[in-house]
């Protein structure tokens, strides 16, 4: 009886182990977007604190960014993104959750090499489905993860009022740089 | 003479406005240093807030956060496993296991690592 109990215990612990190899992640994730019109005032906004986490074994990925983590240059432009937009307020959270098509880690070398991920992004209470294009590279300790995709924002119901709507482009360019690490 | 004050007044009212209408659009930023913070709280009662879905009370506001360091990651600092709080300038002087009171502004709750972010901190008592 002790001795099953304590088999049960080490196969719980190894695979716990194992989980824990597989995993890469950050907290400090780096996600940049642009939705700036030439002539007219630049609309950019950074987050450095973008959680994220890659499963080696299994290709799955999963990206959390907190909407007010946002930080504008004007000060006025991330109120209205947070209060009119994106109402952070009901809807604090952007998240990317999908999986790495045709991975593997041993592909991964210590230069850049593309995988397409498919997807979904979650945010303003919206769901859409998104397939885009992911380099990784690996070093000794890291993985950095870099891509770029284009989000509208009306696909997420975001509405922007007539006035300013020339100000803001309709492809909102994001790009995410994460240095993933065990 | 009539007219010159009428001029007078009009030149004025359009130079405040102008002048007013440009501050309101390039108003400062918040200044989380200087703002005094609603709560000071553990590090776990700041969680709470969030897994009690009272996140109205915290969320977008300057809070002190007290705990043990348990982590430093570039450029952010957690405490107690559940607080992670990120500087803008360079990181102040801490220790894994320094006891710690750091204000900042709560920006929400993080579901994939369990924990609450804030930004623009400062240290206010080591």
């Amino acid at each position: 009886m002790n001795k099953t109990f304590f088999i049960l215990l080490l196969c719980v612990g190894l695979v716990a182990v194992t989980n824990a190899q597989s995993k890469w992640s950050t907290k400090t994730g780096n996600l940049v977007f642009e939705a700036s019109v030439p002539s007219f005032e630049e609309v950019k906004a950074t987050n450095n604190s973008v959680s994220a986490i890659l499963n080696t074994e299994t290709g799955a990925f999963a990206s959390l960014a907190l909407v007010k983590g946002f930080r504008f240059k004007v000060a006025l432009m991330e109120e209205h993104f947070n209060e009119n937009y994106m109402e952070s307020s009901d809807f604090p959270k952007a998240v990317c959750k999908g999986k790495l098509v045709n991975f593997n880690v041993n592909d991964l070398k210590d230069t850049f090499s593309d995988f397409t991920m498919k997807g979904t992004i979650t945010m303003h209470g919206v769901t859409k489905p998104i397939e885009t294009i992911v380099k990784l590279k690996k070093t000794n300790n890291e993985i950095e993860l870099q891509s770029n995709f284009i989000l509208k924002p009306e696909d997420f119901d975001i509405k922007i009022p007539g006035i300013v709507s020339k100000k803001i482009a309709d492809e909102v360019n994001v790009s995410a740089n994460y240095s993933l690490s065990q | 003479m009539k007219k010159k004050i009428i001029l007078l007044i009009v030149t004025l009212v359009l130079v405040v406005g102008a002048y007013s209408g440009y501050k309101h659009l390039y108003k400062a930023h918040r200044n989380i240093e200087t703002e005094v913070a609603v709560m000071e709280v553990d590090a776990f009662k700041l969680k709470m807030f969030f897994k009690r879905n009272k996140t109205e009370e915290v969320l977008n506001k300057t809070v002190s956060v007290y705990g043990i360091v348990t982590g430093i990651e570039g450029n952010t600092i957690t405490l107690e496993d559940m607080i992670q709080c990120s500087f803008d300038g360079e990181l102040p002087s801490v220790k894994i296991d320094d006891q710690v009171s750091i204000k900042g502004r709560c920006i929400g709750y993080d579901d994939l690592f369990e924990l609450v972010k804030m930004d623009q901190s400062t240290l206010t008592k080591k």
